[in-house]
């Protein structure tokens, strides 16, 4: 799912100073944003359907949504092996980002199912 | 009397479901005549020129630590040098190419096409839903909003005493306008993931193409700073073939 974005263009091992500039495919890091927006997007159409069939009301909904978006970015980490460095440029694009995007469709499904099992 | 009203189950049969599918059906049917009216225009040769030209110099900018600092300077000359570098413009040049943007009629007619096949789909939606689904409760949001969000949400029922969180139709529309981008992203594809409320905040931020590019770019590539990043590279190679041929 995470495609290895090609780092360092070439790898000096050398003894001494081996450290070269990461440089980074920018069209891999691309389609590995493209992966972290797509998983969440889904998370979050699910997070909803389980939030509203199991009652969630109020606060506890926003909470649960939250804890599943920080699960989230808990399960991108530990697929790029810990070692973000290799995959994204920097770290906090794969916790934060589109942690607020999935909300809106969060709320629609957790209002679709609350409604469908709860109300009616 | 606020609690727990229960609500007839053909509501949900006849107002919450077909409401979603209708607007899932709306969304993917203007995804697929949007690609089948896209038209293809013949490239204009002088804007794919410019655009070429702010290839390269992109491409100087993104590898200029690589390259020795004189080469450097000698390519970022050849760009923005006052006289005949590539990225300048002169001042007359560039007014006429923005009243020439804004006259082009292949432009106007794309801008008017995407324009409509938004607008269009959302605004018979919307009286759609206003005509046949209003002056009844629809549904209940999970959570609680204050009072003033009140003639928002509940405009056509007419008793102040319903809890807020009892909302009419036309507040499941907006909520399914909004949500269902993620469901789409997910459906159709990356490139549909946009949709009306992002794209109406794009309209803003026209942009007239070839000459403020330009000027952008011959200004980001004078700050740019060269610094080699390829130190003792000749020592370096000489240690790892010396390492191979042992």
């Amino acid at each position: 799912m995470a495609v290895l974005e090609d780092g360092r263009a070439s790898e000096k091992r050398s003894g001494d100073d081996g450290d070269d500039l990461p440089i980074f495919n920018a069209e891999n890091l691309q389609s590995n944003m493209k992966s972290i927006y797509y998983s969440r997007s889904f998370l979050s159409i699910i997070g909803g359907v389980v939030a509203g069939i199991w009652g969630f009301t109020g606060l506890m909904g926003f909470v649960f949504y939250f804890l599943i978006m920080a699960t989230a970015s808990l399960g991108f980490v530990a697929k790029a092996k810990f070692s973000t460095h290799k995959y994204f440029d920097c770290r906090n694009r794969i916790l934060m980002d589109g942690f607020l995007g999935g909300l809106m469709s969060f709320v629609l499904f957790w209002t679709f199912a609350y409604d469908i099992v709860h109300i009616f | 009397m606020a609690e727990d009203l229960v609500l007839d189950t053909a509501i949900r049969d006849w107002v919450l479901v077909p409401l979603s599918v209708v607007m899932v059906l709306i969304g993917v049917l203007r995804y697929f005549v949007a690609k089948l009216m896209r038209s293809f225009q013949p490239p204009d040769r002088k804007a794919l020129k410019e655009g070429q030209v702010v290839l390269r110099a992109r491409n100087l900018k993104a590898g200029a630590n690589f390259i020795p600092a004189k080469s450097f300077r000698v390519r970022r000359f050849y760009f923005t040098n006052e006289e005949n570098g590539l990225l300048h413009v002169p001042k007359d040049q560039a007014q006429n190419a923005q009243a020439q943007m804004f006259s082009d009629p292949n432009m106007a007619m794309d801008m008017m096409k995407k324009n409509l096949s938004m607008i269009i789909p959302q605004t018979l939606t919307f009286a759609w839903v206003n005509f046949f689904f209003s002056g009844f409760v629809a549904a209940k949001i999970p959570f609680p909003l204050t009072q003033r969000f009140r003639s928002m949400l509940q405009n056509g029922i007419d008793l102040s005493t319903v809890d807020v969180s009892y909302v009419s139709s036309r507040s499941w529309y907006f909520l399914n306008l909004f949500g269902l981008r993620g469901l789409f992203s997910l459906i159709l594809g990356e490139e549909n993931a946009q949709d009306d409320t992002q794209r109406m905040m794009q309209m803003g931020g026209f942009g007239f193409d070839p000459t403020k590019s330009l000027s952008a770019e011959k200004d980001s590539l004078d700050i740019v700073q060269h610094e080699w990043v390829l130190p003792k590279m000749e020592q370096r190679a000489e240690e790892v073939l010396r390492k191979l041929v042992k």
